[in-house]
């Protein structure tokens, strides 16, 4: 045996050491990559950004970084997408980029995040938007107040609002011909909306739900809640925040303005709460809308074009999405969120912040000026993935391709109804989030289970408040 | 399998000198020089796991005594993380949830393992087994994240295939990802479809141990069937059963993925793992110390797992 | 031990075999068999012929396994928005790397622990087997903060450096190497050789059966691997291929669902080629391991 392995043995050590001579060049050819020194602007000085990977492309990345070098020459910009599901999922990494020492300058946070940052990691923007007040009152102009006050916090300004998605009802059209519905209009009460539902179950057939929605802080539960007038979390808001009402808006929009929204005791067991979960636990047990299934809703989009659903709440990040998937412009329409003891409806924005830890916060100021520009927003925002925070932004031309029809809706929900508000978003977010969900699943997983589920998440959420963020 | 016990094959001879020219050599340096070559062999795997696996093991027992948010310094709490702990129902739940996962997870993979190892082993055409063993090992070559994405879809209760194929013999949809129970028997059915082709081939290599001559006698004695299957193959069997018993065991513990993607722990806490409580508390809740408590007490409920399987094995396990 | 312990595992078409009769007809078996491979291999077609259709035909009931109109419009969008050469590189990179360094430490180790005397034998190598034990979320958080140290987060290396000791690896080499005629050994020996010119003259070469298994496993775990790399590596560009995936799905899931099986399926082919060439000594490794020593 031993003599038939000598030739065999021969070429196997040297096919050995050929593979390790290999391992050993191809390791020292991929040594950059290996060490991550290939990437453009580590650890060279750059002002560093941190954008939700999966809302700007590549493209959109590079334009954004050649636009500010044309405009800032001096100041190296390296922006870097960090990919992630959704928001708390992209904390995560950040904060793991805190802990292993490589912060960045600026990350982009959303309304989910605003406060959370704001205390513990934040810089605020106060003196900045005062020093350079002229060139920012056209910026203000042209942005809804409610967005602003979203990014407020304890009377200081922390981001400057760069989008927004507010809960409007998308509706497919398709489905409503099939079931001869007719659209509903504006001011349609939440009976109207029970109505439609029965309408399009009966024109429906099986595989249909009417009614579809996705578990999670926006959308979800919560645009009953902000509709039947109450809220997960006392709100109220923060006194100041006149040095910016006064320099940037007319009297008629200061009204009611504070420094940014305050959520409190929780409240999960009022009357009003109850009531509107007990509506959606009707809905579920009607069959008229789908079980609450968490994550992002990736089956949203396939279910939806497809007309296996007829109704779901989406904001103005849908009509690209739609349109990727094959739907047509006029194959579906936005109303308004239903009316029931109020129409206000509930939002999430998003804009940069500023890193405490940052030692280039000069050069990262330009940056935020820079991406508040109409330019630098048209260019960020081309394909309707999301809504900008410019109203002038919202023409025409730019939803004639994706559709819908009617969407001065996105913007209008902030001008017809100027109670709208943010998402109840604490310091706590994480953990509220994560109460809310667990527990809007237990409510309506059977009948019955809405009362006793409220009531533990009523303690949890008072743990959770409770706790030193 | 992991039986340390150095076979007395192993222990080297005595040696005899040799012949020509004799060598005279201390014993002491020979000795010393044996044990520097054993090291260096040692060395890369030993140190690894000393650097990468030890030490962060002592890591995470000393972080659990202190409370750290990873923006401020730490600070030293003591037993406060633990005490949290024992009386947050949370982590109570996932513990349940857990052993409960380990206990349906390992005996359905088993079950289905061994019925289709046993299954394949009659008599085939050569290239049908191998088909066969090709496709039942195939999903542990696909990323159990991807994977689970997949079933998601699958699953839906709404507009998911499975549902439509149990309506098709008349059975009505399943809540499969939002109901408390089904949702665990879900996420038990996808990792099972991903890891039951590992403990299949580790019965297949098992049953091909068998030598026929066992099979043949036992036939000329009257053993048939199912008799035979428990008389004969299973103790024969048996350490094939507990290396397949300990892998799967120790992986189900540990499972995350699938439940983090199909129900991110859902509905409730229906189907919440220690691990994912780990995950959530360090890195949404900023809570690296509680976390590490955490860990640590999944680390001695694993180690006493296993422990108790080799002192169940002794009664259990025929070696031939 | 057992009777029948083999020096190098091979596939066994042979009549040491004992193929049973059973009361059941083969047929009726051999269609259970079918049913059973069917429903394993389900979900994977049902992905392959969605990921070529529009997101608009995928949602109808009764699934259709061929598509009417196959489009490949899902891959040109993976392709659009997500890197796919330098995820599959990181990928290959960090994957080919751990496999290399697990069969040259695996190989090392398992020989000494097989063939080697040394004070301490017994209880190092149950330490090395209780470290598969330890649950890589118990030891995340330590293991980032010595990379930290090691100025190694978030770099290709942070990831392929902490998993060179492989414990099931190590293993495996053991039970390989004891399988092994002690006479070879002892006969270089007697030549004069020293310890390690027996292992690179005489065992090593025998030994690459067993290297391969350990290469292929490692590849097999390593490529499909989600959880380090999510939270060891945080800049875009050192996203390994089922990290990239996940962006797929969207902001706010707003992702294409064909595009997000597209990307699975791409990134299921490496691993679906090394399985092909692999699988004979993935299979007799894993078979191997369940053989009584």
């Amino acid at each position: 045996m031993t003599d038939s392995h000598l030739p065999r043995r021969t070429l196997l050590r040297y096919g050995a050491y050929g593979a390790g001579a290999a391992a050993l060049a191809g390791t020292a050819a991929s040594w950059d990559r290996l060490t991550g020194a290939d990437i453009p602007g580590r650890d060279d000085g750059s002002l560093v950004v941190a954008t939700l990977g999966s809302a700007f492309d590549p493209a959109t990345v590079e334009a954004l970084t050649k636009g500010f070098h044309r405009l800032h020459p001096d100041i190296p910009l390296r922006v870097n997408a960090v990919q992630a599901v959704d928001w708390s999922d992209f904390f995560a990494k950040i904060l793991t980029q805190i802990a292993a020492g490589t912060a960045p300058d600026l990350v982009y946070v959303a309304t989910e995040g605003v406060q959370l940052f704001a205390q513990r990691l934040g810089v605020s923007l106060d003196r900045w938007v005062r020093r350079d007040a002229a060139e920012l009152r056209e910026y203000f102009a042209d942005v809804h107040p409610s967005l602003v006050e979203s990014m407020m916090y304890e009377g200081n300004l922390y981001q400057l609002p760069m989008e927004f998605n507010a809960a409007d009802m998308y509706l497919n059209k398709q489905v409503l011909k099939r079931a001869g519905a007719d659209f509903p209009a504006a001011d349609w009460s939440r009976d109207d909306f029970t109505a439609l539902l029965r309408e399009l179950k009966r024109g429906g057939g099986s595989h249909f739900t009417p009614y579809f929605w996705t578990n999670r802080l926006w959308g979800g539960v919560v645009p009953w809640l902000f509709a039947n007038g109450t809220n997960l979390l006392k709100e109220s808001k923060a006194p100041g925040g006149s040095w910016l009402w006064d320099t940037f808006y007319p009297a008629a929009d200061r009204q009611g303005r504070g420094g940014g929204f305050r959520w409190t005791t929780p409240q999960a067991t009022t009357d009003r709460v109850e009531e509107a979960y007990d509506y959606i636990a009707s809905l579920v047990q009607e069959d008229l809308c789908t079980r609450p299934e968490g994550g992002n809703g990736n089956n949203l989009v396939g279910v939806f074009s497809t007309g296996h659903v007829g109704v779901t709440p989406a904001g103005g990040f849908w009509a690209g999405g739609l349109q990727q998937a094959g739907m047509r412009a006029a194959d579906y329409d936005v109303q308004y969120f239903p009316r029931w003891r109020t129409q206000r409806h509930q939002f999430g924005a998003a804009g940069y912040a500023l890193l405490r830890t940052s030692k280039k916060q000069e050069a990262a100021w330009e940056f935020i000026k820079y991406a508040a520009r109409k330019d630098t927003m048209t260019r960020l925002f081309r394909t309707n993935q999301t809504t900008p925070a410019r109203r002038s932004m919202l023409n025409a031309a730019r939803y004639a391709a994706s559709g819908p029809a009617h969407w001065q809706v996105f913007y209008d929900t902030l001008d017809r109804f100027p109670d709208t508000g943010p998402i109840p978003a604490p310091p706590q977010v994480a953990e509220v989030t994560d109460v809310l969900l667990k527990y809007t699943g237990t409510a309506l997983a059977s009948p019955r289970a809405v009362g006793p589920a409220l009531r533990r998440m009523q303690g949890d959420l008072e743990q959770a408040m409770e706790r030193e963020v | 399998m992991t039986n340390t016990q150095v076979p007395n094959s192993q222990v080297p001879p005595v040696r005899s000198r040799p012949a020509t020219p004799p060598v005279a050599v201390r014993p002491s340096v020979r000795d010393r020089g044996a044990r520097l070559v054993a090291a260096l062999f040692l060395a890369p795997t030993v140190v690894g796991i000393v650097v990468f696996t030890v030490v962060p093991i002592i890591g995470s027992v000393v972080l659990s005594l202190f409370q750290w948010n990873v923006i401020d310094p730490p600070h030293f709490v003591g037993g406060a993380n633990y005490r949290t702990t024992f009386t947050d129902s949370t982590v109570l739940v996932s513990f349940r949830n857990t052993l409960l996962f380990m206990v349906l997870a390992v005996a359905l993979q088993l079950l289905i393992a061994l019925s289709l190892a046993l299954a394949l082993n009659g008599r085939m055409p050569v290239w049908l087994r191998s088909v066969f063993r090709s496709a039942f090992f195939f999903p542990l070559v696909l990323s159990a994240a991807s994977i689970s994405v997949v079933m998601k879809y699958l699953f839906n209760q709404d507009f998911g295939v499975v549902n439509w194929l149990i309506g098709l013999v008349g059975i009505a949809p399943v809540p499969w990802l939002t109901s408390e129970h089904a949702a665990m028997a879900t996420v038990v059915l996808v990792y099972v479809w991903q890891q039951f082709g590992f403990s299949f081939l580790l019965f297949v290599g098992g049953l091909n141990n068998i030598p026929k001559e066992i099979h043949e006698a036992a036939a000329l004695d009257g053993a048939t069937g199912l008799r035979k299957h428990l008389g004969i193959t299973l103790p024969l069997l048996s350490p094939t059963l507990l290396v397949a018993t300990v892998v799967g065991i120790i992986n189900a513990l540990q499972v995350f993925e699938q439940p983090y993607v199909l129900t991110d722990g859902g509905p409730g806490d229906a189907t919440r793992t220690v691990v994912m409580v780990i995950y959530e508390r360090a890195f949404e809740q900023l809570d690296f110390g509680e976390a590490s408590a955490v860990g640590v007490l999944l680390f001695a409920l694993i180690m006493a797992v296993t422990a108790l399987q080799f002192r169940l094995s002794r009664r259990f396990v025929h070696y031939q | 031990m057992s009777a029948m312990s083999q020096a190098t595992p091979t596939l066994k078409a042979t009549p040491t075999l004992s193929r049973v009769r059973y009361s059941l007809a083969p047929w009726a078996r051999i269609a259970a068999l079918a049913v059973c491979a069917l429903l394993t291999l389900g979900p994977v077609i049902w992905t392959v012929a969605t990921s070529l259709r529009t997101p608009a035909q995928s949602f109808d009931l009764p699934p259709q396994i061929i598509p009417t109109h196959p489009t490949t419009a899902a891959y040109h969008g993976v392709f659009q928005q997500i890197d796919v050469w330098l995820l599959a590189l990181n990928s290959t990179l960090v994957t080919a790397l751990i496999a290399v360094g697990q069969m040259i430490t695996a190989g090392l180790a398992g020989y000494a622990f097989a063939r080697l005397e040394f004070r301490f034998k017994k209880p190092l190598f149950g330490l090395v087997l209780a470290t598969m034990m330890v649950p890589l979320q118990v030891t995340i958080v330590p293991v980032f903060l010595v990379l930290k140290t090691m100025g190694l987060t978030d770099t290709l290396l942070g990831l392929i450096i902490p998993a060179f000791p492989t414990a099931f690896g190590t293993f495996l080499m053991r039970q390989y190497f004891l399988g092994m005629p002690k006479d070879l050994g002892e006969a270089a020996m007697l030549d004069g050789a020293g310890t390690w010119r027996i292992f690179r003259s005489v065992y090593a070469p025998l030994a690459t059966p067993g290297l391969a298994i350990v290469g292929v496993l490692a590849f097999n775990y390593h490529w499909n691997e989600f959880f380090r790399p999510l939270i060891l590596e945080t800049s875009s560009q050192n996203y390994t291929l089922p990290l990239g995936l996940v962006s797929l799905q969207g902001n706010l899931g707003t992702g294409s669902i064909s595009v997000v099986l597209a990307g699975v399926v791409l990134s299921m082919l490496p691993a679906v080629a090394v399985f092909a060439v692999g699988q004979r000594p993935l299979r007799e490794g894993i078979t191997s391991a369940g053989v009584n020593r």
